[in-house]
């Protein structure tokens, strides 16, 4: 949708960043990092859904600059923390596995991806359900519209709805 | 004779003189001053060198650490061990002169300087005076009591009061066969000691004040009252000896009236000598070693052997010539000879250009041909000419080190040199069989005395720290051969290092690879070297372009580098930079290129901008 390029953040031409880190500090802040470079990539292309398998070699995973990537197998270790409640040592739930027969459904994006086991497709939470919700309340309130029925097709493509830009794609898939 | 105060190295060992040779070393030796224990010198090491017989505490060795000088000694009794009693060896002192003895008397804080220098002191030094006395003699009760089983003299202790004595108190064991006395016994002894001495003398031992003020103006009359003719009664017996004998013709006591100030502490009954730092005190009659754990035969050997050799009176004679100084030196007498006249070579020498030099070359090689072959005749020809030999080996060996052109002729001129350099040399020689923990406490020492020599500066070079394999190899090859310690030995030494309190420390890495490091010398000081490190490297731009952002990140290190830069071995280098990313310094990048090692920017927050970026 926007063509303004991506600002990657600083850590990402850290070379490092790209190891996965033996000290559980840093390899906690690492995946933190991680977490959020993700999440505002999702968000800055209005993505909801990382297929892995698509996404490790798009520049979100692959730094040419550097010659360094994150391969499968540690994107979806950082996916699995990220889709971990904080309490359980993750990233605070920001990412929802889907498991391969709901997602090829879906999408077609899947089509290379069978075989390759559940876990390649996921929900990236850049805005959780409850944040959404929020987002949803103050839009409705700053409008004044409360109490009044809108229709989904009005949220999504409604003259305020467009200003608020947040969720003109909201797309519950 | 004075105990004299030791210098201790490093290893906490006494620091040799010139010239002296260490013969033995044991361990667990106890030390007396007569018959008495010596406070604080009962568990420690007893060094016997070529000059000294030292003795180094255990505990707290520097403040309790003395040597008494061989030339000193007149002669040395060996006492074997007799029941509880732990074998012992007796040295007595040389005789001294009337007026030294009379000199040293004055010198030690006694009661004699004091009763000369009170007629002219004002009172006001009065509280002082008492003060200084009544600190070292406790109530003089000359009490000796009989061993039942050996029915050897013992003096009652000198804090044993008749009065509140109980069975319960503790008793000293008697001094010849170590069997605790009944309780009975000693209290007997010690009452009649009291009663027979109140009768002659009331105010002695009632209270000490009163028994300091007598004791000014003559300072053995409380002890012993004089006879009218200068005769001296026993204490015991009442038998009236002559004042120049020291105990009683009769029955053994000690009499307390010799002229000496040392009274005090012959004729104190504690079985503990007064004193607790006895370094540069006279030593009044002899001075006993109690060797608890043995190997008093080989010490007594040894020590008779060092006192036969005297080798202190080679202290001053002139060096033994090296054999490079060319044939002309008369250091050699039997080979002289044979080679040339030195009168007649010495003009040769002046002057003859090349020609010259040739023959001086010829004649070197030919003296150093004598040299070796007199040397290796027999046994007793090696030792004598020890010096040289080494010397000869050393020329050599850095002859032979200028020829090949080692990569380090640092570390080979160390190695050549050591043989002589590690002059402090503990084999299983010197040691009594069998005692596996003394010669591992003293490899210990002497591996710490190798490390922080400075003239060899080993861990210096290494940058502080150095892997136990290599202090092993390096270690042995610097004993050239000779009595080398065995990898299992050598780790045993170097895990006591912590225990000894020695300078230097074995530090095991997460990997389990042994390393030697100075005492001070910690994890933090080794990332505040990492990350000065790190901080350069932003500095500095890069010499090819990189992709990232070098003045906020800097540049990646490699062990290789590490241990380039801080003169570390790779493994070292490795561990620490390993042990810097555990403790979140820095982080590891994993590439092609092999291991990298990075500052944390991961961690960092300061550097984060990426909570801008985030929801």
């Amino acid at each position: 949708m926007t063509t303004t390029p991506f600002a990657f953040p600083p850590t990402y031409n850290f070379p490092p960043f790209f190891t996965p880190q033996p000290n559980t500090t840093t390899r906690h802040s690492q995946l933190e990092k991680w977490s959020s470079l993700i999440q505002s990539w999702c968000r800055h292309h209005r993505q909801y859904r990382l297929s892995l398998i698509d996404a490790v070699e798009t520049p979100l995973f692959h730094n040419t600059a550097l010659r360094k990537r994150l391969d499968l197998r540690e994107a979806r270790a950082v996916v699995d923390w990220m889709s971990k409640s904080e309490e359980e040592g993750g990233g605070g739930r920001r990412a929802e596995w889907i498991s391969d027969a709901g997602g090829a459904s879906s999408s077609g994006a899947l089509g290379n991806g069978a075989g390759m086991g559940p876990k390649t497709v996921a929900w990236i939470w850049w805005r959780r359900p409850e944040e959404w919700a929020d987002v949803l309340v103050d839009w409705v309130e700053g409008t004044g519209q409360k109490g009044s029925v809108l229709t989904v097709y009005e949220l999504i493509h409604g003259e305020g709805a467009m200003s608020q830009g947040e969720i003109s794609l909201f797309d519950c898939g | 004779m004075l105990f004299k105060s030791l210098d201790l190295t490093t290893a906490l060992r006494p620091l040799l003189l010139p010239d002296e040779i260490l013969l033995f070393v044991q361990d667990a030796v106890g030390l007396y001053e007569g018959k008495y224990k010596v406070q604080n010198y009962q568990n420690g090491h007893a060094y016997l060198t070529s000059h000294r017989v030292c003795y180094v505490a255990a505990e707290d060795p520097r403040k309790y650490s003395v040597a008494i000088d061989l030339k000193e000694i007149d002669r040395v009794e060996s006492q074997a061990g007799f029941l509880k009693s732990s074998p012992k060896i007796t040295i007595y002192p040389k005789p001294q002169k009337k007026t030294d003895k009379s000199r040293s008397a004055t010198a030690s804080p006694s009661v004699a300087q004091q009763a000369v220098l009170h007629p002219t002191q004002s009172l006001s030094h009065l509280p002082q005076t008492n003060l200084q006395q009544s600190s070292p003699s406790p109530k003089p009760i000359n009490a000796t009591w009989i061993c039942p089983i050996c029915s050897f003299s013992n003096p009652v202790p000198s804090n044993f009061d008749p009065a509140t004595a109980s069975a319960a108190t503790n008793l000293p064991p008697c001094l010849a066969c170590g069997i605790k006395p009944p309780f009975t016994t000693v209290l007997k002894a010690a009452i009649s000691a009291v009663t027979s001495r109140e009768s002659p003398l009331l105010s002695s031992a009632a209270s000490p004040a009163i028994a300091q003020d007598t004791c000014q103006p003559n300072a053995n009359a409380s002890l012993s009252p004089f006879g009218s003719g200068g005769t001296v009664s026993c204490p015991r017996c009442t038998f009236v000896n002559h004042p120049s004998l020291t105990e009683c013709e009769i029955c053994g006591a000690p009499l307390s009236a010799g002229p000496s100030a040392s009274a005090n502490r012959v004729d104190s009954p504690a079985p503990l000598f007064e004193q607790s730092h006895i370094a540069n005190t006279e030593i009044s009659e002899s001075i006993k070693l109690s060797f608890r754990a043995g190997g008093d035969k080989t010490f007594h050997e040894r020590l008779r052997g060092a006192l036969v050799q005297r080798k202190w009176l080679l202290r001053n004679a002139p060096p033994v010539p090296s054999p490079s100084q060319g044939a002309s030196s008369p250091g050699l007498p039997s080979s002289a000879a044979s080679v040339e006249s030195p009168l007649p070579s010495v003009p040769r020498h002046a002057g003859v250009g090349i020609a010259g030099l040739e023959r001086r070359g010829l004649e070197a090689r030919k003296k150093n041909e004598l040299v070796i072959g007199n040397a290796f005749e027999d046994l007793e020809a090696l030792m004598a000419s020890a010096k040289q030999i080494v010397a000869l080996a050393e020329s050599l060996a850095r002859e032979s080190g200028m020829t090949t052109n080692e990569s380090s002729p640092e570390t080979s001129a160390v190695l050549s040199e050591s043989a002589a350099a590690l002059g402090m040399v503990t084999t299983k020689d010197m040691l009594s069989s069998g005692s596996e923990s003394l010669y591992l406490s003293e490899l210990a020492r002497d591996l710490a005395e190798y490390l922080t020599d400075d003239r060899k500066g080993i861990l210096q070079r290494e940058g502080g720290i150095m892997s136990l394999i290599d202090l092993w190899a390096v270690f042995n090859r610097s004993r050239n051969g000779v009595e080398l310690a065995s990898p299992s030995d050598f780790q045993k030494a170097a895990e006591l290092w912590e225990k000894l309190k020695l300078p230097v420390r074995l530090r095991r890495f997460k990997s389990g690879l042994l390393v030697v490091q100075r005492y001070d010398w910690s994890d933090e000081k080794t990332i505040e070297k990492l990350q000065t490190w790190m901080e350069e490297l932003r500095q500095v731009p890069p010499e090819d372009p990189v992709p990232w952002d070098w003045s906020l990140f800097g540049r990646a290190v490699t062990a290789q580098e590490a241990a380039h830069r801080f003169k570390w071995s790779v493994g070292v280098a490795a561990e620490e930079l390993e042990m810097a990313e555990d403790r979140g310094v820095l982080c590891r990048e994993e590439g092609i290129e092999g291991l990298r090692f990075w500052r944390n920017y991961l961690s960092s927050r300061g550097y984060d901008d990426l909570s801008r970026l985030a929801i």
